[in-house]
């Protein structure tokens, strides 16, 4: 009888909490451990009951921020080491076919990747331009064609617009009862299409009108749609990861939709750049009927009431805001503020009390009763941070805050925060931006 | 029966009858509103209409009240004599006073003398008053007013005359009796012929002018002489501190757009306005120059009944959105920051809030038509839960640096609901931290509800979101009950009154405290003690609407203030009922006041009158507006803003 090598019991290891790591995500590991091994401190953290722990690391895996780590001592580190040898000897047996998911199976039918063209009465709004650029990323990892749908009435310009930022085919639907949006005529035509063409992704732009239809047409369809995603990619195994902000926003959250198609995702405006426009490109356009009468239709479009303020600057509309309070003392002042403006690109806008004291129109107001802005860049220059202001700008995804007073409550918000007199520190910016530029220019030329 | 009788007695019945037939039509509309059970607690209702009515006692308040006080009564009394006038009228030989024995006729023969001459003084000075230091308003000098005025007047006179007429005449045994008619007598020749005549047309010009005056009274103003007495035995038992609930079931209409869709109580009130304008002068968005005005409010929906009395469907003139007489603008409806100043004023205790809200809900739900602001304002109650739209996770940042236990059924006494801006407002957030000191060092059992608190609904109830509100509140008390909580101490008035008075609609009791009560309380208890020696030099105090006009709570927060400083606080010019909103109430915190001038600026000012070196308040609405406010004038370097808790905690002993 030949000797077998003596057998070596696997060390366990200890699954244990990285101190600091946990993020209190909200109990991922306790609701993914099946031995009820972990229970939650008060502080949101796990302590992991190591008798019940059968060390299957599925903890260790759900965790977003891997702050739970299996550990070996030295002594159990050798073992591992040693039988991971005896393995390495042994002879390999075949590999197992890796059983699919019979839901997976039917999955494979959805092919395609859609956008969809929404539009005013005829003006194409750009973000569905911008999600035909990340769109086509997406059709080309995927293999699989880049679809605009285009709903409307007289709308075939839409179409042509649609194939010069890359889509090859265009699903359209015209017909006089989708002239002006209404949830029930296009979210019923959309889910026609979808469900005669079968696309495997489905980006909508997130805006009031998008989220209104992407709502509608994921509840009818029963499949799942990610809000407001700030990134889509597709994995090894061809599903589409759409990633946005969670718990706040103290949290990056990938989402897949494993089960059910099409996988649907809106996007915000301005997040996805634009692609480049070609002109010469061409596509086909697919005209279907969707059998909807107006008369079905509960909803009428009596009247709209339209924005008058459509010369005046749109502070909302702006990717970079330089934004004056209290601190600018009177209306001059604001031209140190526009200076800055013209150099970085951006535009000016102020909080309540300018508009009160008659610095600046009330177009430009910032906050709880002005309006709502989420540039990407927001400088907030003689503003305290008060909640009602606050609640204006919270979103902006980098805020810049100078001001004389260090309790000022908007460095509690601010990424960047300079305590200073904001006479001196703008137009010190302001010149450095300038010759950085001219430097630019110098180097270029 | 003589030619004069029967003349009389066909006049009277047509008077009578047309004023029957007046009285059923206008009386007709107000049966047309609502139904509103107002005919429970009999007693403690005859007793109110005692009270207010016949003591007229919010008309005194005023000084000129007076006035109206003695013409009141004057009336009534004459009421007496009136009645034996017009039934003399009908048997002149066989119903008079006259007939009684001298003591009874004598007696009442000056009664009614003097009462006559005090109904034409006080008259004389209304109309005096009209051109010397009239009300504020142009109809206060309009035909109604001196029409009536000049009835009146008329009806004394023809009564001095034809009494003065038979004592001349010698018919009139009771001449002394009567001073003035006596006056009036002796420059008249005695005993001449045409004293007969006299007295008859005299006699004929009082009958008429009592006639005619019965039968104006339902197209004027002066319809309030016949509601306001009923008016009072209708007022609300409890002081008016919420809205009703509305049935969210299809069919129904939800606001009111339609003056019909007023409980009838409401049309009734419409009726009941004397046009004072008591509820216009203490309204703060009057006073800053803006067109809400409550008298004219409740003065266009009466208007509205009447002109679209005959149109049963379609109504021509609308309740909302039409200039002139008989529709309320839509941004008056706006205006109202909900203080309550106008109902406490109101002599005949008109309910102008509960209208007010009764149309922002039909705008809101059924219009969907309101103030661009406030679409942000309902998206983030909605959906976080709180004003600001902040995550709910940030309830608990203020107490990072402190030890703060939750809430646990059985373990903790009170719950500590923090609120909104408690819990999210920069500068509220030392409020609450102060208060969590207080609750430590009193050693009292206290919880929060940390990240699972919600809003309480307040805003939104009272912008007339009222399905929302809805939502919130069954919310809240399903996690109230869940979480067994029986006792809430809150930071905030609007959270206190909604969990005390707006909850209970919904079947739950609940014991709440605002946190200016539980300190005294504690002080009172000897759980905590205050040093004395706070210095912030002089205080002055701010009444909160929703702590005070609202709930009542008035000498809590002076008192520990002078627990705390040693002196009772500064009183502003308007103070306790008569306390001057800071202009946040009601929904508008969150709008912008787009005419007349800032109502916390004029507040501020009143304050910055006393010259404060502090000013204390009890409430994070009031807080914020008093801060801006003060940084509008330029003077928060010189005044501070300071919140009740905020000056408690400072004056905690040391150990």
């Amino acid at each position: 009888m030949a000797k077998e090598p003596k057998k070596i019991k696997r060390p366990r290891g200890t699954v244990r909490l990285i101190p600091g790591k946990c993020i209190a995500c909200g109990a991922r590991c306790q609701a993914e451990c099946k031995f009820d091994a972990i229970t939650m401190n008060e502080n949101g953290e796990p302590i992991i009951d190591l008798e019940k722990c059968t060390r299957c690391q599925r903890c260790i895996k759900v965790c977003p921020v891997e702050a739970i780590e299996i550990y070996y001592t030295p002594e159990e580190q050798k073992i591992l080491d040693e039988l991971a040898k005896q393995k390495a000897a042994k002879p390999k047996p075949e590999p197992e076919e890796e059983k699919e998911d019979p839901r997976l199976a039917k999955l494979k039918e959805y092919k395609g990747v859609w956008v969809f063209t929404e539009h005013t009465e005829g003006k194409p709004a750009e973000v569905s331009w911008e999600l035909l650029g990340v769109g086509a990323d997406l059709a080309k990892a995927r293999n699989v064609e880049l679809c605009s749908v285009v709903i409307g009435e007289k709308v075939d310009h839409l179409c042509n617009e649609a194939f010069t930022y890359g889509a090859s085919k265009v699903y359209l639907v015209d017909d006089p009862v989708f002239h002006y949006y209404r949830t029930e005529s296009y979210y019923k035509a959309f889910c026609y299409l979808i469900e005669k063409y079968k696309p495997e992704i489905v980006l909508i732009g997130a805006t009031g009108l998008g989220r209104d239809l992407a709502g509608a047409v994921a509840t009818s369809l029963q499949t799942g749609l990610t809000a407001d995603c700030t990134g889509l990619s597709i994995d090894d195994k061809g599903f589409l990861l759409q990633t946005r902000p969670a718990f706040g926003g103290n949290i990056m959250a990938t989402i897949l939709t494993e089960f059910t198609r099409p996988q649907m995702s809106t996007v915000r405006p301005h997040v996805m750049p634009l692609p480049a426009k070609d002109a010469s490109r061409k596509g086909t356009i697919i005209r279907e009927k969707v059998p909807l009468k107006e008369e079905d239709i509960a909803a009428k479009v009596l009247e709209i009431i339209g924005d008058e303020k459509l010369d005046s600057v749109d502070v909302a509309a702006a990717d970079i805001i330089i934004s004056g309070g209290r601190g600018m003392c009177n209306t001059e002042n604001y031209k140190i503020l526009q200076e800055l403006a013209d150099e970085l690109g951006g535009v000016v806008a102020c909080s309540r009390a300018a508009v009160e004291a008659g610095w600046m129109p009330l177009e430009r107001q910032v906050g709880q009763t002005g309006k709502t802005v989420r540039p990407k860049i927001y400088f907030a220059v003689g503003i305290s941070g008060a909640i009602q202001h606050l609640v204006g700008m919270q979103d902006s995804d980098t805020i810049i805050a100078i001001n004389r007073d260090k309790q000022a409550p908007i460095f509690e918000v601010a990424t960047f925060g300079i305590v200073g007199d904001l006479f001196q520190v703008i137009p010190a910016i302001t010149a450095y931006v300038r010759e950085r530029r001219k430097q630019k220019a110098g180097k270029a030329g | 029966m003589t030619a004069t009788v029967i003349t009389f007695i066909i006049v009277l019945i047509l008077a009578l009858a047309f004023f029957a037939y007046s009285c059923y039509q206008r009386f007709g509309l107000v049966l047309k509103g609502k139904p509103d059970n107002r005919f429970n607690a009999i007693g403690k209702r005859l007793g109110n209409m005692l009270f207010y009515a016949f003591g007229q006692r919010r008309v005194v308040k005023k000084p000129f009240g007076i006035n109206h006080f003695v013409l009141f009564w004057a009336f009534m009394i004459l009421l007496i004599s009136n009645t034996e006038f017009l039934l003399n009228g009908l048997a002149p030989d066989t119903i008079s006073f006259s007939l009684l024995p001298d003591g009874a006729y004598f007696t009442l023969a000056l009664i009614f003398d003097i009462m006559s001459l005090l109904a034409l003084i006080a008259v004389v000075l209304a109309i005096i008053r009209r051109f010397t230091f009239p009300p504020p308003y142009t109809e206060a000098r309009s035909s109604d007013a001196f029409i009536i005025l000049g009835l009146v007047a008329g009806l004394m006179i023809a009564f001095f005359g034809m009494n003065a007429c038979e004592i001349a005449a010698g018919t009139d045994r009771a001449g002394v009796w009567m001073p003035v008619a006596n006056w009036v007598a002796s420059w008249l020749p005695s005993g001449a012929s045409g004293l007969d005549t006299g007295a008859q047309v005299c006699w004929w010009i009082h009958a008429v002018i009592l006639l005619a005056f019965l039968n104006y009274l339902p197209y004027s103003k002066h319809m309030h002489v016949l509601t306001s007495i009923p008016n009072c035995f209708f007022k609300a038992l409890e002081k008016v501190k919420t809205q009703s609930r509305e049935e969210f079931k299809k069919g129904n209409t939800f606001g009111v757009g339609e003056v019909e869709n007023f409980s009838w109580k409401g049309l009734f009130d419409s009726y009941s306005c004397t046009e004072c304008g008591r509820c216009s002068d203490a309204c703060p968005a009057t006073f800053t120059g803006k067109p809400l005005q409550p008298r004219l409010v409740i003065h266009d929906i009466k208007m509205n009944l009447l002109k679209n009395a005959d149109k049963d469907g379609h109504k021509e003139l609308p309740l909302i959105g039409v200039e002139g007489e008989g529709s309320v603008k839509e941004e008056v409806i706006w205006e109202c920051t909900t203080c309550g100043a106008c109902m406490e004023v109101c002599p005949v205790f008109i309910e102008h809030v509960p209208r007010i809200v009764d149309m922002r809900r039909y705008m809101v739900e059924t219009k969907a038509k309101f103030p661009e602001e406030l679409l942000l304002l309902f998206e983030n109650m909605e959906q976080r839960s709180n004003p600001w739209g902040i995550a709910p996770a940030e309830r608990t940042k203020w107490s990072a640096d402190i030890d703060v236990k939750p809430f646990e059924a059985g373990k903790t006494e009170y719950l500590f609901y923090v609120g909104c801006a408690g819990a999210l407002d920069a500068r509220n957030r030392h409020t609450t931290i102060s208060l969590a000191k207080i609750f430590d060092k009193a050693g009292i059992s206290w919880g929060t509800l940390g990240r699972d608190e919600m809003c309480c609904g307040d805003s939104l109830r009272r912008l007339g979101n009222e399905y929302v509100f809805e939502k919130m509140a069954q919310a809240n008390i399903k996690m109230f009950a869940e979480k067994g909580v029986k006792k809430i101490i809150t930071q905030c008035p609007h959270c206190f009154s909604t969990l005390k008075n707006d909850y209970r609609q919904y079947g739950v009791e609940l014991e709440v405290v605002h946190h200016t009560e539980f300190i005294y309380q504690l002080i009172q208890e000897g759980r905590l003690k205050l040093k004395s020696d706070t210095d912030l030099g002089k205080i002055i105090y701010h009444d909160s609407c929703y702590l005070g006009r609202y709930n009542g709570i008035y000498e809590a927060p002076r008192r520990i203030i002078a627990s705390a400083t040693g002196s009772a606080p500064l009183e502003m010019e308007r103070n306790r009922e008569n306390g001057f909103c800071c202009g946040a109430g009601g929904g508008r915190m969150w709008m912008e006041e787009k005419e007349g001038s800032l109502i916390n600026v004029a507040r501020v000012e009143e304050a910055l009158k006393k010259q404060p070196d502090t000013v204390c308040v009890a409430c994070p609405y009031c807080m914020t507006m008093f801060d801006d406010g003060l940084k509008d004038k330029e003077a928060s370097d010189k005044v501070r803003v300071l919140d009740l808790a905020e000056i408690v905690a400072n004056a905690l002993p040391d150990e």
